[in-house]
């Protein structure tokens, strides 16, 4: 019974701490301007609607934004948070697929090959990953503007890339050390080379890896700031989190619609981790325990 | 030529190569290239003249006032993010740990924060923060714990803390799992036997759980030292480096001179001494915990 309090006590105290901000955004998300400025505060919306988000998805239509006027708080730059939004999705379903695509094979080749460098190309990749974000902005810049790439998706695509792939490459390779060994010899004693191995024995045998390693490089490239930051200069490539980003720091913006944006950023990054829970955790904590 | 290696060589050869490819144009090519900026005087506002400077940079940065401030608020965050973060994910993976019902949902729940883009994050607890509408006035309010509103982030005092505890609402989920799957490692056997042995509740965690946890506390500390020590976006977004200097961390510091000042030189060295003070960190972290697992 005291057991059974306990755990209900901290339950509660946990559900309050993990979702009460994020259930106190989504209410001032549904609040007109007006009513998120009550004092004290609405804790429920009065009069729950949809206009905030409606407002982000007509503000590119210039009639609408116009008839709005001064009661709208519309930012100047609201109109840019449709194309972001594209923008955000676009860069990371192809940073998600590149990473399969590069990190199979390279993943598959360090786990399983017995081949001169191994140790070496194993710790080259890692390392990539030790110095600050922060370090790599301006060589990084200065490489981009020299592909010709600034302010572009691909510049993005590119970058977040070389940010996920050491990740991506280590979950694979626990995965693949985990698959017996006795498998790979028969496809080899059955005349397969490398290549048919990995295709017959490795790729449809890791399916949870690979599903956890997708989630990981989207959500990586969907949640990006500083990069992003440095590499776009305008609409044409600029992600969700820059344009929200710019609406926070700038004190005209209502709050309303920014809450409301905040939301929309929200929304696919935990709609994916619950639906995909289960290989999320065990992709996180991979080679947690071996150490 | 190529005969000299192996099927296995030119094999694994050919299959790393778009991984090596793509590391070595946007990531080493970059990480040394900073360190040869670090090494000239290059100030964007003068492009023409770069001269070769040595270490001067770094002796400069080193002896510079705000290096010492952003060292300190660095410090001072870093501190109470792990610290706060560890010892709050303790408590969860204790709880995720146990059997009941309703478990599901609440390890389903710990993925929210973790999931959300760090800037929502920022954009959450400031609006949480806010001087006239936010939450917390409210609830402290309520509470009877302040008497009038208050412009929590103004207050250079709580600044840096207020910034600390959006940064572990976002942490804390991602250590809590690694430490769960420490504890689901710790044989059952074990708590049984310190239960014959008479041990009380407390007694079986100070003697078998947190021993058991070294590995995993280990990660978890030295996981997210490398993250806060160099934590950015919440900076820009809720304070940027305010009020006054109260949240100038190093990250700040290394934007400011960078792209503010324009001065890559500097700011290249400075990005370098993080990243030693991160490795140096790590290292420390990894003898002290490592060594008594033998």
């Amino acid at each position: 019974m005291q057991r059974k309090l306990m755990l209900g006590f901290f339950s509660v105290l946990f559900v309050l701490y993990v979702a009460g901000p994020v259930l106190w955004l989504l209410s001032s998300s549904l609040q007109q301007e007006s009513e998120i400025t009550a004092v004290p505060p609405n804790w429920l919306p009065p009069n729950p609607g949809l206009h905030n988000f409606t407002a982000i998805f007509t503000a590119g239509d210039s009639a609408e934004y116009a008839n709005r006027g001064l009661s709208g708080f519309l930012p100047s730059g609201a109109a840019n948070l449709l194309p972001s939004l594209y923008n955000s999705l676009q860069v990371g379903l192809w940073v998600a697929v590149l990473n399969l695509v590069f990190a199979l094979t390279a993943a598959y080749a360090i786990a399983v090959i017995d081949f001169r460098g191994r140790r070496a190309t194993l710790y080259t990749v890692l390392a990539t990953r030790v110095i600050p974000d922060i370090a790599l902005v301006v060589p990084l810049f200065l490489v981009i503007r020299n592909l010709g790439l600034i302010n572009s998706i691909g510049a993005l695509v590119v970058t977040y890339l070389a940010v996920t792939l050491p990740f991506t490459v280590f979950i694979l390779i626990s995965y693949f050390e985990g698959i017996p060994r006795d498998l790979y010899r028969a496809s080899r004693i059955d005349g397969c080379g490398h290549w048919g191995a990995l295709r017959h024995v490795y790729l449809p045998l890791s399916l949870p890896a690979l599903v956890a390693a997708l989630m990981f490089a989207f959500l990586t490239s969907w949640n990006e700031f500083l990069f992003a930051l440095v590499l776009t200069q305008s609409a044409a490539a600029q992600t969700l989190p820059i344009i929200i980003a710019g609406f926070v720091m700038d004190f005209t913006t209502s709050f309303s619609f920014v809450n409301a944006a905040g939301v929309i950023a929200i929304l696919p990054p935990v709609l994916l981790a619950v639906l995909f829970q289960r290989y999320i955790v065990a992709g996180l904590t991979a080679g947690a325990v071996k150490g | 030529m190529l005969a000299r290696f192996s099927y296995d060589d030119r094999s694994a050869a050919l299959l790393v190569l778009p991984v090596m490819a793509v590391l070595l144009v946007v990531a080493a090519f970059p990480i040394l290239y900073s360190f040869w900026v670090s090494l000239h005087d290059i100030v964007l506002t003068r492009p023409l003249r770069r001269p070769f400077v040595g270490l001067e940079n770094y002796w400069r940065m080193l002896g510079d006032a705000r290096f010492h401030t952003a060292v300190l608020r660095t410090t001072v965050y870093t501190v109470v993010t792990v610290g706060v973060t560890t010892v709050l994910a303790v408590g969860v993976a204790l709880l995720l740990n146990e059997n009941f019902r309703g478990n599901k949902l609440l390890n389903t729940l710990l993925l929210l924060p973790w999931a959300t883009p760090s800037i929502v994050n920022g954009l959450m607890w400031k609006w949480i923060y806010d001087p006239t509408y936010g939450l917390l006035n409210a609830v402290l309010l309520k509470l009877g714990l302040i008497e009038h509103y208050r412009a929590w982030l103004g207050d250079p005092d709580l600044t840096l803390l207020l910034i600390s505890n959006a940064a572990i609402w976002k942490q804390m989920p991602l250590a809590a799992l690694l430490l769960i799957v420490t504890m689901k490692a710790i044989p059952d056997d074990l708590y049984r036997a310190a239960k014959v042995d008479g041990a009380t509740v407390v007694q079986r965690f100070v003697h078998v759980t947190l021993p058991a946890l070294r590995p995993g506390l280990m990660l978890v500390l030295v996981y997210e030292t490398m993250i806060s020590i160099r934590h950015f976006d919440l900076f820009l977004i809720m304070t940027q480096g305010g009020p006054g200097d109260a949240s100038y961390t190093l990250s700040w510091l290394i934007y400011v001179e960078t792209f503010r000042s324009l001065r890559f030189g500097t700011g290249a060295a400075l990005s370098y001494l993080l990243a030693m003070l991160t490795f140096l960190l790590s290292w420390l972290f990894i003898r002290a915990f490592g060594e008594r697992n033998g």
